[in-house]
Formats: structure tokens, sequence, C-alpha cells
């Protein structure tokens, strides 16, 4: 693990000036832990703390004074004090301290309404260094819906596009991705990205194996719920193990105690980097059924790639659900397939509606950064069909798109908004 | 079949059973107070759901139950949890009255009193008269606080089934039995295994009340689990095993004060919106049983007080970290719910007057007769009246 001493040299030396001991003890704290795994933080986020304390460090005292002063009265509300809260350890005591305080949701507050002031100053730097990104978010062929009850919640922000599919499905997806079809091996848009620009910025998440069978170059980001199946399982009965063993009383407690089960070379690409180990192990403990559902997986990898790594192509991949056999959902960290001889089936109506859902989230998700607003195409994609949906700035060519477009067209549409 | 497993477990529940009774003295003591009329059954329509997916009109189809019963019924259009959000806390604030700050998952018992323990102190109510059905395997202290001049001796009976039925899944899971848990007899057999050994072992507390009728409580519960297993619906959740067992409770202890909690759709967690969606619907489905029998059993018709109420909602679809998922953020989607109360002198109603979580066991205390003492709740008077 990190230690302190492999910090950036901007942030040890707002350490050693004493800024940290400056700021109310409930808002340092967090980031001092946070900072302390350095090693495993991505580019992005690195350079979101390094720019947040220089901020701090830089701005008026009085006006700094002046912005956490309700923080700091919420805190002696809240009985903050060196016993209950050690300078530079935060721990599960201190999150279910705040949870449980009376002040908490005026805590929130406080804490939101810091960041609503710090937040516009940053993003304009962001904002001034922007680039065009793109999204593009693909559901599995076996949906049982045509294209006008797809993308119903977010629908009104885009515009529908007419597409000319394949005569072959199989070809649906290399030929958006990759403008080939599949024989030619050509590659994907991500790949290619991921090869001409800085690591990490280019990510592939999928819940089956469907683009990871396209190519990937070694820069690409890959992460695929189906072939992260032996960590899955190493997981699962660890879980079990500890939940049998000991008396765990939540997920983040769970979290803690498998902190050092790192994936593993032999059982994924992702194995070999430091940060992306760490990511995926995050990922699958975190409590939201990642470790369960395949495209609540994809979903939540999705989310915290945007929220930590900040990638400017991101292509996410969901599959079909399974329909939960009867009493094998009690055996939440079981092998439902040896639970229950029942034969496992599809639920692709359960899964369109969990993915209506998870459209909307994802795309939220990017918009709240200041990096993707304004610059970044999205496109929601059903394999197969005969529309996609774009949520894009006015000048995406695609937008004007008349006649229905073949894959190949949005594949070169894609590339030349990316100018690879 | 159905016979033979009854007699099989009464057999056995003699056998093992016998030792474990309640001193004599409080149940001789309980049988001779003159039964009082009014009973208060509490439902937390729960595991976490949003106004959006229940009473908001985009989500009256996924409940249709709740939305045939309400205009009988005094509906409460703002009924906030004020507190921390989390099961355990805000079902122990619904049955004390007070904000609970305890642990999160169920390691401490409520700080303050519940309304159990008053109601069973000053009425002299037995043991078989106040009961905690609870989904949530988690609540095994849920029945009575920390407070040392009550507590458990005057608690409720904790009954926690989806325990019991995970522990004998597991059973059948391990032992490889043929078709496993596809055969519903074999888990069964376990669920009846599980209760002869000694059901404090998943966390259950029954006061004992003498052999015959420790051996009733047996009986009582084996039958509820006969019936959900062999229910015409294949039986999945522990929300209709709580069901069952409730029923079972109601009709042959007609408890006075019950608190019924239904937790499946905390499935929301897993991250599958279908799912979430299905699990309020079945819990909508089992409320309504619930009121059914109310309606047709003697014990109850006209004179029970129905209150529904979800114990906390979930986060937003905007600006929290990952929306129907989970229910901490706070926001007003996991704080504001709503109150239906039904059944006996409740005028029919919609009540824009905001209510609070906390209100409920002050209700409770007027409607049963019963004070409790320093609760922040206020009895909310448009039930009463």
């Amino acid at each position: 693990m990190a230690g302190a001493a492999k910090l950036s040299p901007t942030l040890q030396a707002l350490i050693d000036k004493g800024l940290f001991e400056r700021l109310p003890a409930t808002f340092s704290t967090f980031f001092f832990e946070q900072i302390q795994e350095w090693e495993t933080l991505f580019p992005a986020e690195r350079s979101y703390h390094e720019r947040l304390f220089s901020l701090i460090d830089q701005s008026d005292p009085a006006a700094v004074e002046k912005l956490f002063e309700p923080l700091r009265r919420i805190e002696q509300l809240m009985g903050v004090n060196e016993k209950n809260w050690p300078r530079r350890h935060f721990t599960l005591d201190q999150v279910d301290f705040l949870n449980r305080s009376a002040h908490y949701p005026e805590w929130r507050r406080a804490i939101s309404d810091i960041f609503a002031r710090i937040d516009p100053l940053l993003e304009q730097e962001m904002a001034r260094k922007g680039s065009a990104r793109l999204a593009v978010v693909i559901a599995p062929a076996e949906l049982p819906v045509s294209p006008d009850r797809m993308w119903l919640r977010i629908r009104q922000h885009g515009k529908r596009i007419p597409l000319q599919p394949p005569d072959d499905v199989a070809d649906y997806l290399p030929l958006l991705l990759s403008g080939a079809p599949r024989k030619d091996g050509a590659q994907t848009i991500s790949a290619r990205y991921a090869l001409a620009k800085e690591p990490y910025a280019a990510w592939s998440l999928e819940a089956g194996s469907g683009l990871s069978d396209l190519g990937a170059s070694g820069a690409l980001v890959a992460l695929s719920y189906e072939r992260l199946h032996d960590y899955r399982t190493r997981l699962t009965s660890e879980v079990m193990r500890i939940l049998k063993a000991e008396d765990i009383r939540g997920p983040r407690q769970l979290l803690a105690k498998l902190k050092e089960l790192r994936i593993l070379a032999s059982e994924g690409d992702v194995g070999r980097d430091p940060v992306l180990a760490e990511f995926t192990r995050a990922t699958l403990l975190s409590g939201n059924g990642t470790l369960l559902i395949n495209n609540t997986f994809v979903e939540w990898s999705t989310m915290q790639a945007v929220r930590r790594a900040r990638p400017s192509v991101t292509v996410v991949s969901f599959g079909i659900r399974n329909k939960i056999k009867p009493f094998t959902s009690m055996l939440i960290y079981a092998d439902q397939d040896k639970s229950s001889p029942i034969p496992t089936q599809m639920d692709t109506l359960g899964t369109y509606v969990d993915l209506e859902i998870f459209y909307q989230y994802i795309w939220q998700e990017f918009e709240k950064y200041a990096e993707y607003r304004h610059n970044t195409a999205y496109l929601f994609v059903g394999e197969g069909m005969d529309e996609l949906l774009a949520i894009a700035p006015p000048d995406f060519p695609l937008l004007t798109a008349k006649q229905p477009v073949p894959l190949t067209q949005v594949f070169g549409t894609m590339k030349d908004w990316l100018r690879l | 079949m159905l016979a033979l497993t009854k007699r099989r477990f009464l057999q056995l529940a003699g056998l093992s059973i016998a030792h474990r009774i309640l001193p004599a003295r409080l149940w001789a003591g309980a049988a001779r107070l003159p039964q009082a009329s009014r009973k208060v059954i509490i439902v937390t329509f729960g595991g976490g759901v949003r106004y959006s997916e229940t009473f908001a009109p985009e989500g009256l189809r996924n409940i249709p139950r709740l939305v045939e019963m309400k205009p009988n019924g005094s509906f409460f259009k703002s009924c906030t949890n004020a507190g921390v959000l989390s099961h355990y806390n805000s079902t122990g604030s619904i049955l004390t009255g007070n904000w609970q700050r305890v642990d999160d998952f169920g390691f401490q018992p409520p700080a303050t009193p519940t309304i159990f323990e008053y109601y069973r102190k000053q009425t002299g109510a037995g043991p078989m008269d106040a009961w905690a059905i609870a989904t949530n395997k988690s609540f095994s202290l849920i029945g009575s606080g920390a407070d040392r001049s009550l507590g458990q001796p005057y608690g409720a009976n904790v009954v926690l089934p989806k325990q019991l039925l995970l522990e004998a899944v597991e059973g059948v899971v391990k032992n490889n039995a043929d078709a496993g848990v596809a055969n519903r007899e074999n888990v069964l057999r376990h669920l009846e295994s599980i209760l002869s050994e000694g059901y404090e072992g998943v966390g259950w507390t029954i006061f004992k009340a003498g052999g015959q009728l420790n051996r009733t409580v047996r009986d009582t519960l084996t039958h509820a689990l006969v019936e959900y297993i062999n229910g015409p619906e294949a039986p999945s959740s522990g929300d209709e095993l709580t069901f069952f067992i409730a029923r079972e409770v109601m009709r042959e202890f007609a408890p006075r004060l019950m608190l019924v909690n239904f937790w499946d759709m905390d499935v929301a967690h897993w991250g599958s919106y279908s799912l979430y969606l299905q699990a309020i619907t079945k819990t909508d489905r089992l409320t309504g049983m619930l009121w059914d029998e109310i309606q047709s059993n003697p014990n109850y018709k006209d004179r029970t007080t129905l209150l529904i109420l979800p114990e906390l909602g979930r986060d937003g679809d905007i600006n929290a970290a990952n929306g129907f998922l989970n229910h901490r953020s706070g926001d007003p989607s996991c704080r504001n719910m709503w109150l239906l109360a039904m059944g006996a002198g409740v005028a029919p109603g919609e009540i824009e007057r905001p209510v609070f979580h906390v209100d409920v066991a002050a209700t409770t205390a007027e409607l049963l007769g019963f004070k409790a003492h320093e609760i922040t709740g206020r009895p909310i008077q448009e039930i009463l009246s």
C-alpha cells in the first residue's frame, strides 16, 4: 500500500505547511486518508486532489475561513473532537459517527455547499482544456422490444438516428465499433484511442465478452464481468467464509476485511496494473450487487470509472440478466447453478426494465463533470436495431442525418469526432 | 403428508422443548386479565421504497391493493423519517417513538423502550400478546429496548422467518439432497428440523409459557411453514413466509399488538430495478392479504387499526450516488414517505398535515390505552378521532 512518502510533492508540501490541520476535521481527514492511497489513484484523481488543495491554499485565508465556518459550527454541534476524530485516520467508526449523528443532514448540506462553491472554480480549468469525448452504451440483441420502446427516460435529450443494420447481426458491433466486418479484425474505436492517448483514457466495460472478442490493445482498460469469473468466484467464496465465521455488520465492514484480496494476474489482465486491480476489487465488493448481477457490475464500474478516471472514450455493453431461481435468492453468495438444478433462464423483460434506468444513471453521471458537458457524444445503441439514440452537442454530424445511416458511417463520424 | 409432518413435529417438539418453560406465574397472571377489544398491527411496507414507485401517479400500478384500500383509510401524504436511514434504526424509531441512533445492523437493542414493553407492563398483557415478525434477519433485538426497568421480560416475541428459511435452504444445498431446493419437501423438512432443534439458534425470541403452549407455538409456526411451502405459487421470498407466520399467529394467538416487517424490496441493493418493482408488488399483495385476514378473522374485524408505512425510502434518481440502489443520501426521496391507516374507527380521507415515523408509537399507545413516557412522537389525532 502506498505511504505518505510517495505522495506528490505538491500535496506533501501542503501537508508539511499544515494546511490539512487548519481545515475542519471531517473534511480534511477524509481527503488525507484518500491521498494515502496515492499509488492506486487514477491520474484524474491525483490531479483533482492537487488542484483542490492548491486552490484552498492559494485563496484568501479570510474567504477560506468563511467557506468552512458552517462546517466548523456543525462539527461542534456533533461533538467532533480529537478523541472521536483523530486527524489523520479516517475509519469506519467515523462513518458510523456521521451516519448516526442527529446533525448528519446539516453536515451533508454544509459539505455540499462547500463543493458548490469550490467545484465551479476547479471546473473552469477543466472546461478550458475540454476536448471531444465519446460514450457508447450498447444494449444486448435479445431485448424483446423495438427502438420505439427504448431509452424512454432520456430520449427527450437526444435524437433517434435511423440506421442501416447489416444482414448478419454478428457484424453489427464490429461495423459500429471498428468500421469493418468481424472477419477483418479491425481495431475498435476505443482501442485506437487508447493507443493514441494517455493511460486510462479509453475504457471498455461489458457483461459478456463481445467487446473483448473484437480485440484490444494493451492500453485499453477492458473489464468484463464474464472474464472476471475466476476472481468473482474467489471473492464470493471468501465473502461467504467471512460471513459464516464472523459477525460482519455491513458492506463497509466487509469491504475493509477484504482489502487485501486483490485480483491475481492469472485472473485477468487488470491484475497486472495496481490501479486497475484495486479499482476492480473495490467495484466488486461495493455491496451494490456487482458480484451477483452482470449488469449491475457494468453500471457501477462505469459510474466509478467516470467518477474516478474520467475516460475520454467509454464503451459500455450490457448483457441479459438471468432469472433468480426460487429460494436461491436467499443464498446471495452461493453459485446459483450449483444451488438449484432448475435450468438457468434469461430474464429478457426484467433486463429491459433494469437497463432503462441504468441508461439514465450513466448519462447523468457523465454530465455531472465539466470534462463531459458540452463536448461529449453519447450513442445509445441496441445491438441489431435500426435506430440509435444520440445525445450530443449540436455540431455532432450524426444529428443531421435524414436517411438511415450505415454503421460504417457511424464509426467514421465517431473517429472524426475524436480526431483519430 | 401434511398431517404426518405435523404429527412428527409435535412429537419432536414435545421431547425437545419441555424444559424451556416461562415462569408459570407470568403466564398465569396474563391469562387472568380481561381481553380488551382494540388491536394494532403495524406493517412496515419495507426494505425501502420511494414515493415514485408507490403513491406517486407513476407508481400506482405497482401497488394495486393499496390503491384499492386507500379510499377506506386515512392516507397521510407526508410521513417523514427524520432519523438514521438504516432499516433497523428506522424501524426502531417507529416502535419506540424516539429517533434511534444505535448500531445500524441490529447489534444493539433500541436505546429507549418499545411500545411492546410499555403495553405489556402497563396492561399486564401476556407474552403471546405482542409479536414482531420480521423478514429482516438482523432484527433479533427489535422486540425490546435497552432500558433495564422494562426490557426483554416485557418485550415482543420476535420471529425472523427469513433467517429460518435461509438456514433451511443452506441445509438443503449443503446436503445436496435430491433435486435440491427445487423440491419443496426438501426445504420443508429442513425448516421443520431447525424448528425442532431450537429456533433460538436463528435469532428468534419466543417467550415460553409452559410446555403445552410452547408446543402450540411450534405447531402454529409449522402450520405456517406447510402453507407457505405448499402454497399455490412457488414460494421464494422471505416476505411470503413472514406473511404466513403473521397470519398463523393472528389465528392462533390473536395478539393485540404486532409488527409485521416486510423487507424483500431491499433487493434493490442488487441493482435490478425490475426485481425491486416485483418486490413492491409482492409486498402490496401480502399487505392486502393481511388486510383480508383482518376483515375475515372475528378476533380482528372491526377492532383493529392497521398502520402501513415504509420505514424509509431510497435515494433519488438525480444527484445521488446510485439512485434506487441505496437509501442513505438523506435526500427527500429517502425521508418523505406516506402512512395509510385502516380499520377500526379510522375515518376515510387524505390528510395534508405532515406526520412523523415516531408518531406511530404515540398513536399506538393511545389506541391501546397505555402511556409511552418521554417520547418524541405525538399521537396522530386524525387516527384517534
